[in-house]
């Protein structure tokens, strides 16, 4: 099956060592892979595919002119990770999570971090993201950032990086247990060989750590999910995470305020709700404060939240904390809240706005990534070494144009593992990245034992973002 | 000495076609303060919808109305009564160190804790320019370089009702130099933040007695803060320090912040809404 693998050297392969030798945790399964023919996995292959369109597991990808609706392409090649690695993902991961949330606390009430000068003013007042509204509010067990999603690569120095901290809506988690259950369903016998651990506790954990941050006063809350509707490219998701939740999934108009508390029309009458794990971006979820233009979202919902009537999770205004540029002092301010050392990588990363770093990176555009900070989703990357002369000419107007916007990092060089590619009808390096599911509760926190490997499907690319183009892969995180 | 206040808020909305469904948000209850007595408020519409009080994003209070039915023309009526405490402006001693307070206005700690108002935000923003429009002069104290920007503001623009609205920004406010007192107000808040200065916009009311600019509408005027004196109130349409004719409702980083009735509506066609404000007022011995 693999006779054909072309291992290029200049790579991190996850699976084989520099030369050629499978690593220990890959053995059992390229064992069994390797009794099988090529054939026989293109065939499982396309049954797994079709199992994806039979759920209608799909999403939406946003184009200049139109969207179109896809499937998540899914590789049934897993990802393993083992315990040792794992270990310090997880932890990482949830020092982030908790770090970010101390920051949104300080940035939202006495600004210390500011005012002591280790991160600047400017990454707050010029943020669109920051949420004056929020000023002063104590949200429920002082949790902001109830769910994120962390981004992490393998570099080719065999290190793990963090890319981004997702804290608005992350999106992704369904496709990981749906992953699971298309990978068990094709390759059960495959997956018995190994003790990897469960994804599909996810919901039920989610649910478990929202009831610890519910309303003062309340005493078995009512949870929904609320999304902006079935044209969102991530409704699956969201009508995925009710269901396994057991709980209502709404839309804005389902929803109303009286009297500052949310209540939900039922056939039986109006039923009060305590929790909202919103999927419904802060602009548009109360006309009333925000965005008036707004058809997605609850009038009166703000003031029902400030008031402490309901917990919206995520926070409203936690997405000035996942800007790019709040980013590159996150070494600064896992020390400065935890007075720990970060446990995890971060990218080296040029501030546009500050001139000598601005210098520097119309210098060296060719080996630099650039990336507007306020943009999710992959849209707006350039890669340096990608670039035409005329497209390097127009990125650097841009840059001199809104330094703000924008900030600079290496190149990284995320690590590659076999993928079954279609055209060729062989296994082939792709490049994959790592997203982990942190859920903070008061006092409590979850982290999802598995994660999103998005691979990269075309050839060199290293955009993994699913509305990119990219794929995914089944990760297990073997038990000790 | 104090007056008591009673004020009359009416807004007549009309609509081409039948509204579905529609939520309001009126903020235009006068705010209870230090010179502000609140004394009472009564809120009828002409489709005695339900009416809910509640507290807006910036800490002021809102009424809310939400009607059940559908119609094509809806009125509101507010009245408010209040005692407003006689204030003299000037009631502050002369700032006994000038150079400090420049220095105050400058530190890192001040400038974090009056971020939202020293903000440049859409309504406050001024055209690119070589020359400042207008500069403190650092040997007169923080206090009277805000009044003379009063007095700059109130003789650059001329009052003329009708030919801005609430969507026109400063641009066309300094190009054309007219405007109303959203746009004086506007224009005074962002030369005063040019200039380190944390400031307000104010929404509120203005007892128009003594013939005062204004239009039978809300009346907007600007805070400043003035390090070691605190909050004062300038109202560049007529050139003067807030007093006692001046009834405050809420205050916010420009007109955007302070809106006095938000809709949200499921209509279509032509709508148009009436405002009017009377404001009458008595003395009393105290």
């Amino acid at each position: 099956m693999f006779s054909s693998y072309q291992l290029n050297h200049d790579l991190y392969d996850e699976i084989f060592e520099d030369h050629g030798k499978i690593k220990e945790v890959y053995k059992k399964l390229f064992d069994i892979y390797g009794e099988h023919s090529i054939r026989d996995y293109v065939n499982l292959n396309e049954k797994a595919k079709s199992s994806f369109f039979n759920q209608g597991i799909t999403f939406q990808v946003y184009d200049k002119e139109k969207t179109h609706e896809k499937i998540f392409p899914f590789d049934l090649f897993p990802r393993i990770i083992d315990p040792k690695e794992w270990k310090i993902i997880e932890k990482g991961s949830v020092q982030r999570s908790k770090a970010l949330n101390l920051f949104l606390w300080d940035i939202y009430h006495d600004k210390n971090i500011i005012k002591q000068g280790i991160i600047p003013m400017e990454l707050i007042s010029s943020s669109a993201n920051y949420l004056d509204q929020m000023n002063g509010i104590d949200p429920a067990g002082g949790i902001y950032n109830h769910i994120s999603g962390t981004d992490i690569i393998k570099h080719n120095d065999g290190k793990y990086y963090v890319l981004e901290d997702n804290i608005r809506c992350p999106s992704g988690v369904s496709y990981v247990i749906c992953n699971r259950t298309a990978l068990k369903r094709a390759l059960f016998g495959v997956f018995n060989h190994y003790k990897a651990c469960s994804v599909t506790n996810y919901a039920e954990n989610l649910l478990d750590l929202l009831e610890t941050v519910k309303p003062n006063g309340v005493d078995i809350p009512n949870v929904v999910v609320i999304t902006p509707g079935m044209y969102n490219s991530a409704f699956y998701e969201h009508s995925y995470l009710a269901k396994t939740m057991g709980v209502e999934l709404v839309e804005g108009r389902d929803l109303f305020v009286e009297n500052d508390f949310v209540y939900m029309k039922t056939i039986r009458g109006p039923e009060k709700v305590d929790i909202i794990y919103r999927r419904v971006d802060d602009a548009y979820l109360d006309p009333l404060e925000f965005n008036p233009n707004s058809t997605l979202g609850v009038p009166g919902l703000f003031a029902a939240y400030k008031k402490g009537n309901v917990t919206l999770a995520n926070a409203p205004g936690t997405g000035v904390a996942d800007d790019k540029a709040v980013y590159t002092y996150m070494p600064e301010i896992i020390k400065y809240y935890l007075g720990e050392e970060p446990i995890l990588n971060n990218v080296h990363t040029y501030h546009c706005s500050r001139p000598n770093e601005l210098k520097y990176v119309l210098d060296h555009i060719q080996d630099l990534v650039i990336k507007p900070v306020d943009e999710a989703g992959g849209y707006g990357i350039s890669i340096g070494n990608r670039l035409g002369k005329d497209e390097i000419s127009l990125v650097k107007k841009q840059l001199q144009a809104n330094p703000r916007k924008y900030v600079a990092q290496p190149i990284m060089s995320l690590s590659v593992h076999p993928t079954y590619i279609d055209k060729s009808e062989s296994f082939e390096q792709r490049h994959v990245d790592l997203r982990t599911f942190t859920v903070l509760g008061k006092d409590k926190e979850f982290v999802l034992k598995g994660g999103l490997t998005r691979v990269a499907l075309q050839k060199g690319n290293l955009i993994v973002n699913s509305s990119q183009g990219g794929g995914s892969k089944d990760t297990w995180v073997l038990k000790k | 000495m104090s007056r008591e206040y009673s004020i009359t808020y009416t807004a007549e909305n009309t609509y081409e076609h039948a509204v579905n469904d529609a939520h309001w948000q009126f903020l235009i209850i006068p705010e209870q303060n230090n010179s502000q007595d609140f004394i009472g408020v009564t809120f009828e519409n002409s489709l005695n919808a339900m009416i809910e009080y509640s507290i807006n994003g910036y800490g002021f209070k809102t009424i809310r109305i939400h009607p059940k039915i559908n119609f094509h023309k809806i009125t509101f009526t507010a009245s408010f009564q209040l005692i407003k405490k006689d204030i003299n402006p000037f009631s502050f001693d002369p700032d006994p160190d000038i150079s400090k307070s420049y220095s105050t206005i400058d530190e890192l700690n001040f400038k974090v804790d009056f971020d939202s108002f020293l903000r440049i935000t859409h309504f406050t923003t001024l055209p690119k320019s070589n020359t400042p429009l207008f500069s403190f002069d650092t040997s007169n104290s923080i206090f009277e370089n805000l009044k003379a920007l009063n007095e700059w503001t109130f003789m650059h623009i001329y009052f003329k009702a009708n030919v801005t609205d609430v969507e026109t920004t400063l641009d066309e406010i300094i190009e054309k130099r007219h405007g109303v007192c959203q746009d004086f107000t506007h224009l005074f808040c962002a030369l005063a933040r040019e200039n380190g200065i944390p400031t307000r916009y104010v929404s509120g009311y203005l007892h128009q007695g003594n013939g005062y600019f204004g239009d039978s509408q809300m009346h907007a005027w600007a805070e400043a803060y003035v390090p070691t004196i605190g909050w004062i109130g300038f109202d560049p349409t007529n050139n003067l320090m807030a007093n006692t004719n001046h009834i405050k409702v809420a205050h916010g980083k420009d007109y955007k912040d302070c809106a006095p009735l938000k809709g949200v509506l499921y209509t279509t066609g032509r709508n148009e809404t009436k405002h009017t404000v009377k404001v009458a007022s008595q003395q009393q011995q105290q």
